[in-house]
Protein backbone atom coordinates (compact mmCIF):
# COMPACT_ATOMS: atom_id res chain seq x y z
CA UNK A 1 0.00 0.00 0.00
CA UNK A 2 1.15 3.52 -0.73
CA UNK A 3 2.63 5.80 1.89
CA UNK A 4 0.15 8.59 2.30
CA UNK A 5 1.37 12.02 3.36
CA UNK A 6 -1.40 14.51 4.05
CA UNK A 7 0.00 18.04 4.33
CA UNK A 8 -1.99 20.54 6.35
CA UNK A 9 -1.50 23.70 8.37
CA UNK A 10 -4.14 26.05 9.54
CA UNK A 11 -2.96 29.15 7.76
CA UNK A 12 -2.88 30.02 4.09
CA UNK A 13 0.46 30.87 2.56
CA UNK A 14 2.55 28.89 5.02
CA UNK A 15 3.99 26.82 2.19
CA UNK A 16 1.93 23.64 2.07
CA UNK A 17 1.77 23.52 -1.72
CA UNK A 18 5.41 24.46 -2.09
CA UNK A 19 6.40 21.67 0.30
CA UNK A 20 4.03 19.16 -1.29
CA UNK A 21 5.50 19.80 -4.73
CA UNK A 22 9.09 19.84 -3.46
CA UNK A 23 8.75 16.60 -1.53
CA UNK A 24 7.01 15.05 -4.52
CA UNK A 25 9.87 16.08 -6.76
CA UNK A 26 12.49 14.65 -4.42
CA UNK A 27 10.71 11.33 -4.01
CA UNK A 28 10.20 11.05 -7.78
CA UNK A 29 13.81 11.94 -8.39
CA UNK A 30 14.81 9.04 -6.17
CA UNK A 31 12.87 6.83 -8.57
CA UNK A 32 9.77 6.41 -6.43
CA UNK A 33 6.45 6.52 -8.20
CA UNK A 34 4.76 9.47 -6.57
CA UNK A 35 1.33 11.04 -6.86
CA UNK A 36 0.36 14.53 -5.77
CA UNK A 37 -3.33 15.13 -5.08
CA UNK A 38 -4.54 18.70 -4.88
CA UNK A 39 -7.37 18.68 -2.37
CA UNK A 40 -7.25 22.40 -1.75
CA UNK A 41 -10.46 22.55 -3.74
CA UNK A 42 -11.57 26.06 -4.50
CA UNK A 43 -7.98 27.35 -4.28
CA UNK A 44 -6.07 24.70 -6.16
CA UNK A 45 -2.69 25.66 -7.60
CA UNK A 46 -0.49 22.61 -7.24
CA UNK A 47 -0.61 22.05 -11.01
CA UNK A 48 1.17 25.38 -11.51
CA UNK A 49 3.93 24.34 -9.13
CA UNK A 50 4.66 21.14 -11.05
CA UNK A 51 4.40 22.71 -14.46
CA UNK A 52 1.07 21.35 -15.66
CA UNK A 53 -0.41 24.69 -16.67
CA UNK A 54 -3.53 23.38 -18.43
CA UNK A 55 -4.75 20.22 -16.73
CA UNK A 56 -7.35 18.61 -19.00
CA UNK A 57 -9.02 16.61 -16.26
CA UNK A 58 -9.22 16.89 -12.55
CA UNK A 59 -10.61 15.66 -9.26
CA UNK A 60 -14.06 17.18 -9.78
CA UNK A 61 -14.53 14.96 -12.84
CA UNK A 62 -14.40 12.04 -10.43
CA UNK A 63 -16.81 13.70 -8.01
CA UNK A 64 -19.26 14.53 -10.82
CA UNK A 65 -18.88 10.98 -12.20
CA UNK A 66 -17.70 12.27 -15.53
CA UNK A 67 -14.76 9.98 -14.86
CA UNK A 68 -15.57 6.76 -13.06
CA UNK A 69 -12.25 5.72 -11.60
CA UNK A 70 -10.04 8.04 -9.57
CA UNK A 71 -6.94 6.62 -11.24
CA UNK A 72 -8.26 7.86 -14.60
CA UNK A 73 -8.00 11.47 -13.42
CA UNK A 74 -4.24 11.13 -12.96
CA UNK A 75 -2.08 13.40 -15.12
CA UNK A 76 1.57 12.97 -16.04
CA UNK A 77 3.93 15.84 -15.21
CA UNK A 78 7.12 16.82 -17.06
CA UNK A 79 9.07 15.01 -14.34
CA UNK A 80 9.63 11.26 -14.51
CA UNK A 81 7.76 9.26 -11.84
CA UNK A 82 5.79 12.31 -10.70
CA UNK A 83 2.03 12.35 -11.25
CA UNK A 84 -0.79 14.69 -10.36
CA UNK A 85 -4.48 14.75 -9.67
CA UNK A 86 -5.31 18.38 -10.16
CA UNK A 87 -7.93 20.39 -8.35
CA UNK A 88 -7.86 23.11 -10.95
CA UNK A 89 -11.35 23.15 -12.38
CA UNK A 90 -13.11 22.61 -9.16
CA UNK A 91 -15.87 25.04 -8.67
CA UNK A 92 -16.57 22.76 -5.76
CA UNK A 93 -15.25 23.80 -2.36
CA UNK A 94 -13.82 21.04 -0.17
CA UNK A 95 -16.32 21.89 2.56
CA UNK A 96 -19.16 20.90 0.20
CA UNK A 97 -17.91 17.47 -0.68
CA UNK A 98 -20.63 15.11 0.53
CA UNK A 99 -19.93 12.40 3.06
CA UNK A 100 -20.49 9.60 0.54
CA UNK A 101 -18.18 11.20 -2.00
CA UNK A 102 -15.53 11.69 0.63
CA UNK A 103 -15.64 8.06 1.73
CA UNK A 104 -15.58 6.96 -1.88
CA UNK A 105 -12.55 9.17 -2.50
CA UNK A 106 -10.69 7.89 0.56
CA UNK A 107 -11.33 4.29 -0.47
CA UNK A 108 -10.15 5.02 -3.98
CA UNK A 109 -7.01 6.73 -2.75
CA UNK A 110 -6.18 3.70 -0.66
CA UNK A 111 -6.31 1.51 -3.77
CA UNK A 112 -4.09 3.65 -6.00
CA UNK A 113 -0.87 1.97 -7.05
CA UNK A 114 1.83 4.44 -6.11
CA UNK A 115 4.70 4.32 -3.66
CA UNK A 116 3.94 7.72 -2.25
CA UNK A 117 0.80 9.80 -2.30
CA UNK A 118 0.98 13.39 -1.09
CA UNK A 119 -2.22 15.23 -0.26
CA UNK A 120 -2.16 19.03 -0.41
CA UNK A 121 -4.95 20.06 1.91
CA UNK A 122 -5.27 23.80 1.95
CA UNK A 123 -5.97 26.03 4.91
CA UNK A 124 -8.74 25.90 7.45
CA UNK A 125 -10.37 23.24 9.61
CA UNK A 126 -13.33 22.11 7.51
CA UNK A 127 -14.43 18.64 8.55
CA UNK A 128 -13.48 17.19 5.18
CA UNK A 129 -10.01 18.65 5.51
CA UNK A 130 -9.71 16.98 8.92
CA UNK A 131 -10.83 13.63 7.55
CA UNK A 132 -8.36 13.76 4.68
CA UNK A 133 -5.64 14.68 7.13
CA UNK A 134 -6.62 11.62 9.14
CA UNK A 135 -6.44 9.43 6.05
CA UNK A 136 -3.12 8.28 7.41
CA UNK A 137 -1.22 8.47 10.65
CA UNK A 138 1.60 10.31 8.89
CA UNK A 139 0.05 13.74 8.52
CA UNK A 140 2.42 16.68 8.22
CA UNK A 141 1.70 20.03 9.80
CA UNK A 142 3.25 23.12 8.26
CA UNK A 143 3.63 26.44 9.99
CA UNK A 144 5.79 29.53 9.73
CA UNK A 145 7.38 31.06 12.85
CA UNK A 146 4.71 33.77 13.04
CA UNK A 147 2.26 33.82 15.95
CA UNK A 148 -0.72 33.88 13.57
CA UNK A 149 0.46 30.78 11.76
CA UNK A 150 1.28 28.97 14.99
CA UNK A 151 -2.10 29.90 16.38
CA UNK A 152 -3.77 28.35 13.34
CA UNK A 153 -1.72 25.20 13.42
CA UNK A 154 -2.67 24.69 17.07
CA UNK A 155 -6.28 25.17 16.08
CA UNK A 156 -5.90 22.58 13.35
CA UNK A 157 -4.24 20.13 15.73
CA UNK A 158 -7.01 20.52 18.26
CA UNK A 159 -9.65 20.16 15.56
CA UNK A 160 -8.05 16.94 14.34
CA UNK A 161 -7.79 15.70 17.88
CA UNK A 162 -11.46 16.37 18.53
CA UNK A 163 -12.47 14.87 15.19
CA UNK A 164 -10.66 11.67 16.06
CA UNK A 165 -12.33 11.43 19.44
CA UNK A 166 -15.68 12.06 17.82
CA UNK A 167 -15.05 9.04 15.64
CA UNK A 168 -15.40 6.73 18.64
CA UNK A 169 -18.85 7.91 19.61
CA UNK A 170 -22.27 7.58 18.09
CA UNK A 171 -24.17 10.83 17.68
CA UNK A 172 -26.16 10.21 20.84
CA UNK A 173 -23.17 9.16 22.87
CA UNK A 174 -21.30 12.22 21.77
CA UNK A 175 -24.17 14.45 22.76
CA UNK A 176 -24.15 12.85 26.18
CA UNK A 177 -20.44 13.42 26.41
CA UNK A 178 -20.79 17.05 25.38
CA UNK A 179 -23.40 17.56 28.03
CA UNK A 180 -21.24 15.98 30.68
CA UNK A 181 -18.26 18.11 29.68
CA UNK A 182 -20.36 21.25 29.76
CA UNK A 183 -21.54 20.35 33.23
CA UNK A 184 -18.07 19.77 34.54
CA UNK A 185 -16.05 22.35 32.68
CA UNK A 186 -18.32 25.13 31.55
CA UNK A 187 -19.18 26.51 28.16
CA UNK A 188 -15.97 27.08 26.27
CA UNK A 189 -14.82 23.48 26.65
CA UNK A 190 -14.79 22.76 22.93
CA UNK A 191 -11.88 25.13 22.42
CA UNK A 192 -9.84 22.75 24.49
CA UNK A 193 -10.54 19.16 23.44
CA UNK A 194 -7.80 17.99 25.78
CA UNK A 195 -10.22 18.70 28.60
CA UNK A 196 -12.77 16.39 27.04
CA UNK A 197 -10.38 13.51 27.29
CA UNK A 198 -10.27 13.86 31.06
CA UNK A 199 -14.02 13.34 31.05
CA UNK A 200 -13.83 10.43 28.61
CA UNK A 201 -11.24 8.82 30.86
CA UNK A 202 -13.62 8.96 33.76
CA UNK A 203 -16.98 8.31 32.13
CA UNK A 204 -16.07 6.01 29.21
CA UNK A 205 -12.95 4.13 30.31
CA UNK A 206 -13.20 1.47 27.58
CA UNK A 207 -13.42 4.12 24.86
CA UNK A 208 -10.57 5.98 26.47
CA UNK A 209 -8.38 2.90 26.13
CA UNK A 210 -9.19 2.66 22.42
CA UNK A 211 -8.58 6.34 21.80
CA UNK A 212 -5.30 6.23 23.62
CA UNK A 213 -4.12 3.28 21.60
CA UNK A 214 -5.16 5.08 18.45
CA UNK A 215 -3.38 8.32 19.33
CA UNK A 216 -0.23 6.48 20.28
CA UNK A 217 -0.04 4.98 16.81
CA UNK A 218 0.12 8.37 15.06
CA UNK A 219 3.36 9.61 13.59
CA UNK A 220 2.44 13.17 12.83
CA UNK A 221 5.17 15.56 11.80
CA UNK A 222 5.78 19.26 11.99
CA UNK A 223 7.69 21.36 9.49
CA UNK A 224 8.65 24.92 10.25
CA UNK A 225 8.81 26.79 6.97
CA UNK A 226 10.17 30.21 6.05
CA UNK A 227 12.58 30.47 8.97
CA UNK A 228 14.59 33.67 8.87
CA UNK A 229 17.94 34.29 10.49
CA UNK A 230 16.52 35.95 13.54
CA UNK A 231 14.01 33.16 14.28
CA UNK A 232 14.69 30.61 16.96
CA UNK A 233 15.75 27.22 15.62
CA UNK A 234 14.30 25.69 18.77
CA UNK A 235 10.77 26.78 18.01
CA UNK A 236 9.72 23.61 16.21
CA UNK A 237 10.82 21.24 18.92
CA UNK A 238 9.27 23.47 21.55
CA UNK A 239 5.92 23.37 19.75
CA UNK A 240 6.11 19.59 19.68
CA UNK A 241 6.93 19.54 23.36
CA UNK A 242 3.90 21.64 24.26
CA UNK A 243 1.68 19.47 22.06
CA UNK A 244 2.94 16.31 23.68
CA UNK A 245 2.72 17.58 27.23
CA UNK A 246 -0.61 19.32 27.04
CA UNK A 247 -2.48 17.67 24.19
CA UNK A 248 -0.92 14.23 24.41
CA UNK A 249 -0.32 14.14 20.66
CA UNK A 250 3.00 12.81 19.41
CA UNK A 251 4.21 15.13 16.70
CA UNK A 252 7.80 14.71 15.57
CA UNK A 253 9.63 17.81 14.60
CA UNK A 254 10.77 17.09 11.05
CA UNK A 255 12.88 20.18 10.48
CA UNK A 256 13.25 23.83 9.58
CA UNK A 257 13.13 25.15 6.02
CA UNK A 258 14.93 28.43 5.57
CA UNK A 259 13.21 31.45 4.09
CA UNK A 260 14.64 32.11 0.65
CA UNK A 261 13.80 34.83 -1.86
CA UNK A 262 14.56 32.38 -4.64
CA UNK A 263 11.43 30.40 -3.83
CA UNK A 264 9.41 33.33 -5.01
CA UNK A 265 11.58 33.70 -8.11
CA UNK A 266 11.23 30.03 -9.01
CA UNK A 267 7.45 30.08 -8.56
CA UNK A 268 7.16 33.21 -10.70
CA UNK A 269 9.23 31.62 -13.45
CA UNK A 270 7.21 28.42 -12.99
CA UNK A 271 10.36 26.35 -12.72
CA UNK A 272 11.29 23.89 -10.01
CA UNK A 273 13.03 25.64 -7.16
CA UNK A 274 15.13 22.56 -6.46
CA UNK A 275 16.41 22.38 -10.02
CA UNK A 276 16.89 26.09 -10.53
CA UNK A 277 18.51 26.90 -7.15
CA UNK A 278 19.92 23.60 -5.85
CA UNK A 279 22.70 25.16 -3.81
CA UNK A 280 20.66 27.37 -1.56
CA UNK A 281 20.06 26.86 2.12
CA UNK A 282 16.36 26.16 1.56
CA UNK A 283 17.14 23.49 -1.06
CA UNK A 284 19.53 21.83 1.37
CA UNK A 285 16.88 21.90 4.06
CA UNK A 286 14.37 20.27 1.72
CA UNK A 287 16.73 17.47 0.79
CA UNK A 288 17.56 16.90 4.45
CA UNK A 289 13.86 16.82 5.28
CA UNK A 290 13.18 14.31 2.55
CA UNK A 291 16.00 12.10 3.72
CA UNK A 292 14.75 12.15 7.29
CA UNK A 293 11.18 11.40 6.32
CA UNK A 294 12.11 8.58 4.00
CA UNK A 295 13.70 6.92 7.00
CA UNK A 296 10.67 7.20 9.18
CA UNK A 297 7.69 5.71 7.45
CA UNK A 298 5.28 4.86 10.16
CA UNK A 299 2.90 2.01 9.93
CA UNK A 300 0.37 2.85 7.23
CA UNK A 301 -3.12 3.15 8.41
CA UNK A 302 -5.97 4.21 6.33
CA UNK A 303 -8.13 5.01 9.22
CA UNK A 304 -11.30 3.09 9.75
CA UNK A 305 -13.07 4.00 6.57
CA UNK A 306 -12.52 0.76 4.77
CA UNK B 1 -2.03 10.41 25.18
CA UNK B 2 -0.41 10.81 28.51
CA UNK B 3 -0.99 12.24 31.88
CA UNK B 4 -2.61 15.54 32.44
CA UNK B 5 -0.03 18.25 33.12
CA UNK B 6 -1.48 18.69 36.59
CA UNK B 7 -0.73 15.07 37.37
CA UNK B 8 2.90 15.16 36.38
CA UNK B 9 5.40 14.99 39.18
CA UNK B 10 7.96 17.76 39.45
CA UNK B 11 10.60 15.83 37.56
CA UNK B 12 8.26 15.06 34.69
CA UNK B 13 7.06 18.63 34.67
CA UNK B 14 10.60 19.89 34.15
CA UNK B 15 11.64 17.00 31.89
CA UNK B 16 14.50 15.90 34.11
CA UNK B 17 15.59 12.66 35.70
CA UNK B 18 14.98 12.07 39.39
CA UNK B 19 18.72 12.25 40.01
CA UNK B 20 19.19 15.58 38.22
CA UNK B 21 21.80 17.91 39.62
CA UNK B 22 21.02 21.40 40.83
CA UNK B 23 22.48 22.79 37.63
CA UNK B 24 20.28 20.56 35.48
CA UNK B 25 17.26 21.63 37.46
CA UNK B 26 18.05 25.28 36.83
CA UNK B 27 18.66 24.81 33.15
CA UNK B 28 15.41 22.87 32.85
CA UNK B 29 13.51 25.54 34.73
CA UNK B 30 14.99 28.23 32.52
CA UNK B 31 13.96 26.49 29.35
CA UNK B 32 10.49 25.83 30.75
CA UNK B 33 10.15 29.52 31.52
CA UNK B 34 11.07 30.35 27.97
CA UNK B 35 8.20 28.22 26.75
CA UNK B 36 5.55 29.30 29.18
CA UNK B 37 6.15 33.00 29.66
CA UNK B 38 3.40 35.30 28.43
CA UNK B 39 5.35 36.59 25.45
CA UNK B 40 6.61 33.20 24.36
CA UNK B 41 5.84 32.57 20.71
CA UNK B 42 5.41 28.86 21.40
CA UNK B 43 2.65 29.03 23.95
CA UNK B 44 1.15 32.43 23.36
CA UNK B 45 -1.98 31.17 21.61
CA UNK B 46 -2.06 27.79 23.28
CA UNK B 47 -3.11 28.75 26.79
CA UNK B 48 -5.54 31.16 28.33
CA UNK B 49 -4.08 33.67 30.74
CA UNK B 50 -5.47 31.74 33.64
CA UNK B 51 -3.99 28.45 32.50
CA UNK B 52 -0.63 30.06 31.95
CA UNK B 53 -0.63 31.53 35.41
CA UNK B 54 -1.40 28.15 36.92
CA UNK B 55 1.32 26.44 34.94
CA UNK B 56 3.91 29.05 35.85
CA UNK B 57 2.94 28.73 39.51
CA UNK B 58 3.30 24.95 39.33
CA UNK B 59 6.66 25.16 37.64
CA UNK B 60 7.86 27.59 40.23
CA UNK B 61 6.73 25.32 43.01
CA UNK B 62 8.50 22.41 41.35
CA UNK B 63 11.67 24.42 40.96
CA UNK B 64 11.78 25.67 44.53
CA UNK B 65 11.07 22.26 45.93
CA UNK B 66 13.73 20.51 43.90
CA UNK B 67 16.39 23.16 44.27
CA UNK B 68 16.13 23.05 48.03
CA UNK B 69 17.90 20.00 49.36
CA UNK B 70 15.71 19.44 52.38
CA UNK B 71 12.45 19.97 50.57
CA UNK B 72 13.58 17.78 47.74
CA UNK B 73 14.32 14.97 50.15
CA UNK B 74 10.87 15.24 51.66
CA UNK B 75 9.29 15.35 48.23
CA UNK B 76 11.30 12.36 47.03
CA UNK B 77 10.16 10.49 50.11
CA UNK B 78 6.57 11.17 49.16
CA UNK B 79 7.13 9.91 45.63
CA UNK B 80 8.81 6.77 46.90
CA UNK B 81 6.00 6.06 49.33
CA UNK B 82 3.45 6.59 46.57
CA UNK B 83 5.35 4.06 44.48
CA UNK B 84 6.14 6.59 41.74
CA UNK B 85 9.88 6.43 42.26
CA UNK B 86 12.26 3.76 43.45
CA UNK B 87 14.68 4.91 46.09
CA UNK B 88 17.52 3.71 43.86
CA UNK B 89 16.53 6.20 41.17
CA UNK B 90 17.34 9.08 43.41
CA UNK B 91 21.03 9.63 43.41
CA UNK B 92 22.55 10.41 46.81
CA UNK B 93 24.83 12.83 44.95
CA UNK B 94 22.03 15.18 44.12
CA UNK B 95 23.83 17.68 46.29
CA UNK B 96 26.37 20.22 45.24
CA UNK B 97 26.90 23.87 45.86
CA UNK B 98 24.00 26.08 45.07
CA UNK B 99 25.19 29.46 44.02
CA UNK B 100 23.31 32.64 44.52
CA UNK B 101 23.62 33.63 40.93
CA UNK B 102 22.06 31.52 38.27
CA UNK B 103 24.32 29.66 35.98
CA UNK B 104 22.87 30.08 32.54
CA UNK B 105 24.86 29.03 29.54
CA UNK B 106 22.39 30.26 27.02
CA UNK B 107 22.92 33.79 25.94
CA UNK B 108 20.03 36.00 25.08
CA UNK B 109 17.58 33.48 23.84
CA UNK B 110 15.25 34.53 21.09
CA UNK B 111 11.70 34.48 22.31
CA UNK B 112 12.68 35.82 25.68
CA UNK B 113 11.04 39.08 26.52
CA UNK B 114 13.58 41.83 26.31
CA UNK B 115 13.43 44.85 28.48
CA UNK B 116 13.38 47.98 26.39
CA UNK B 117 14.99 50.60 28.52
CA UNK B 118 13.67 53.57 26.58
CA UNK B 119 10.13 52.30 27.02
CA UNK B 120 10.67 51.67 30.72
CA UNK B 121 12.20 55.09 31.25
CA UNK B 122 9.25 56.70 29.64
CA UNK B 123 6.77 54.72 31.71
CA UNK B 124 8.82 55.51 34.78
CA UNK B 125 8.82 59.24 34.13
CA UNK B 126 5.09 59.31 33.50
CA UNK B 127 3.89 57.11 36.31
CA UNK B 128 2.68 59.14 39.29
CA UNK B 129 2.46 56.15 41.57
CA UNK B 130 6.07 55.16 41.03
CA UNK B 131 7.31 58.68 41.58
CA UNK B 132 5.38 58.81 44.78
CA UNK B 133 6.89 55.53 46.01
CA UNK B 134 10.48 56.39 45.31
CA UNK B 135 10.19 59.77 46.96
CA UNK B 136 9.52 58.08 50.30
CA UNK B 137 12.17 57.80 52.98
CA UNK B 138 11.33 54.20 53.71
CA UNK B 139 11.40 51.66 50.90
CA UNK B 140 10.37 48.04 51.37
CA UNK B 141 10.29 44.95 49.23
CA UNK B 142 6.56 45.37 48.73
CA UNK B 143 7.27 48.80 47.22
CA UNK B 144 9.71 47.33 44.75
CA UNK B 145 7.11 44.77 43.79
CA UNK B 146 4.55 47.47 43.22
CA UNK B 147 6.94 49.43 41.01
CA UNK B 148 7.71 46.33 39.02
CA UNK B 149 4.03 45.61 38.52
CA UNK B 150 3.35 49.20 37.51
CA UNK B 151 6.02 48.83 34.86
CA UNK B 152 4.53 45.52 33.72
CA UNK B 153 7.72 43.49 34.06
CA UNK B 154 7.44 39.90 35.32
CA UNK B 155 9.60 38.64 38.13
CA UNK B 156 10.86 35.92 35.79
CA UNK B 157 12.19 38.57 33.45
CA UNK B 158 14.12 40.21 36.24
CA UNK B 159 15.41 36.83 37.22
CA UNK B 160 16.55 36.16 33.65
CA UNK B 161 18.19 39.51 33.23
CA UNK B 162 19.92 39.85 36.58
CA UNK B 163 20.58 36.13 37.10
CA UNK B 164 19.47 36.55 40.68
CA UNK B 165 17.73 33.45 41.92
CA UNK B 166 13.96 33.60 41.78
CA UNK B 167 13.54 32.57 45.39
CA UNK B 168 15.69 35.49 46.51
CA UNK B 169 13.65 37.83 44.35
CA UNK B 170 10.46 36.56 45.92
CA UNK B 171 11.87 36.85 49.42
CA UNK B 172 12.88 40.42 48.73
CA UNK B 173 9.51 41.38 47.31
CA UNK B 174 7.60 39.62 50.06
CA UNK B 175 9.82 41.14 52.76
CA UNK B 176 10.80 37.75 54.13
CA UNK B 177 13.68 39.45 55.87
CA UNK B 178 14.74 36.41 57.84
CA UNK B 179 15.57 34.56 54.62
CA UNK B 180 17.53 37.30 52.90
CA UNK B 181 21.26 36.96 52.31
CA UNK B 182 23.94 39.01 54.05
CA UNK B 183 23.77 42.76 53.59
CA UNK B 184 26.70 43.01 51.19
CA UNK B 185 24.99 40.68 48.73
CA UNK B 186 21.57 42.06 49.30
CA UNK B 187 22.58 45.59 48.46
CA UNK B 188 24.04 44.41 45.18
CA UNK B 189 20.83 42.57 44.36
CA UNK B 190 18.66 45.57 45.03
CA UNK B 191 20.84 47.68 42.82
CA UNK B 192 20.71 45.19 39.94
CA UNK B 193 16.97 44.89 40.42
CA UNK B 194 16.50 48.66 40.19
CA UNK B 195 18.86 49.02 37.24
CA UNK B 196 17.04 46.26 35.46
CA UNK B 197 13.86 48.32 35.77
CA UNK B 198 15.74 51.50 34.81
CA UNK B 199 14.90 53.09 38.15
CA UNK B 200 17.36 55.84 39.00
CA UNK B 201 19.22 56.71 41.10
CA UNK B 202 19.75 53.04 41.90
CA UNK B 203 22.56 53.65 44.41
CA UNK B 204 20.61 56.02 46.50
CA UNK B 205 17.36 54.06 46.45
CA UNK B 206 19.05 50.79 47.35
CA UNK B 207 20.74 52.59 50.27
CA UNK B 208 17.33 53.71 51.48
CA UNK B 209 16.04 50.16 51.17
CA UNK B 210 18.96 48.89 53.27
CA UNK B 211 18.37 51.58 55.88
CA UNK B 212 14.72 50.74 56.15
CA UNK B 213 15.65 47.12 56.66
CA UNK B 214 18.05 47.96 59.48
CA UNK B 215 15.44 50.07 61.20
CA UNK B 216 13.05 47.22 61.13
CA UNK B 217 15.44 44.76 62.75
N1 LIG C 1 10.83 28.52 2.24
C1 LIG C 1 10.29 29.60 1.64
N2 LIG C 1 11.04 30.71 1.44
C2 LIG C 1 10.51 31.79 0.84
N3 LIG C 1 9.25 31.87 0.41
C3 LIG C 1 8.46 30.80 0.59
C4 LIG C 1 8.92 29.61 1.20
N4 LIG C 1 7.90 28.73 1.22
C5 LIG C 1 6.85 29.35 0.66
N5 LIG C 1 7.17 30.59 0.27
C6 LIG C 1 6.30 31.60 -0.36
O1 LIG C 1 5.03 31.51 0.20
C7 LIG C 1 4.06 31.50 -0.82
C8 LIG C 1 2.91 30.61 -0.43
O2 LIG C 1 3.31 29.26 -0.48
P1 LIG C 1 2.27 28.12 -0.80
O3 LIG C 1 1.42 28.48 -1.95
O4 LIG C 1 3.01 26.83 -0.83
O5 LIG C 1 1.39 28.21 0.54
P2 LIG C 1 0.11 27.33 0.94
O6 LIG C 1 0.30 26.98 2.36
O7 LIG C 1 -0.09 26.22 -0.02
O8 LIG C 1 -1.04 28.41 0.80
P3 LIG C 1 -2.62 28.12 0.56
O9 LIG C 1 -3.19 27.68 1.86
O10 LIG C 1 -3.15 29.46 0.18
O11 LIG C 1 -2.73 27.10 -0.51
C9 LIG C 1 4.78 31.02 -2.06
O12 LIG C 1 4.25 31.63 -3.17
C10 LIG C 1 6.20 31.42 -1.84
O13 LIG C 1 6.45 32.66 -2.46
MG1 LIG D 1 -1.67 25.76 -1.40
Amino acid sequence: MAHIWPIGGGKGGSGKSFLASSLGRLLAKAGKKTLLIDLDLGAANLHTMVDVPYPDKCFSDFVSRKINLLEDTVLATPFPHLFLISGAHDSLDIANLSYEKKIKTLKSIAKLKYEHIILDLGAGTAINTLDFFLASGNGIFVTTPEPTSIENVYRLMRAIYLRRIRHYFTTDEFKALEKKVKELLGDDYFNKPENIVAVVRKEFPEKFALIRKDFNSFHFKLILNQLRKQDSVELGSQICKIIKKHLGLHVDFAGNIAYDEHVHDAICQRVSFLDRYPHTRAANDLRELNRKMSNSFGEQLILNYL
Amino acid sequence: MEKDFTRLNYYEMLDIKPNATALEIRVAYNSALQMYQPDSLVSYSFFSQKERKEILARLEKAYFTLINEKEREIYNGELVRAGVLKSTEISPAAKGLVSIFEFNRQKDTPGMPKIHSSELKEKFSQNQRIREIISRQEIKGADLKEIRNELGVTIETIHQQTKIRLDYLHWVEDDKTEKLPAAVFLKGFIKSYLKCLCIEPADEISARYMNSLEHKN
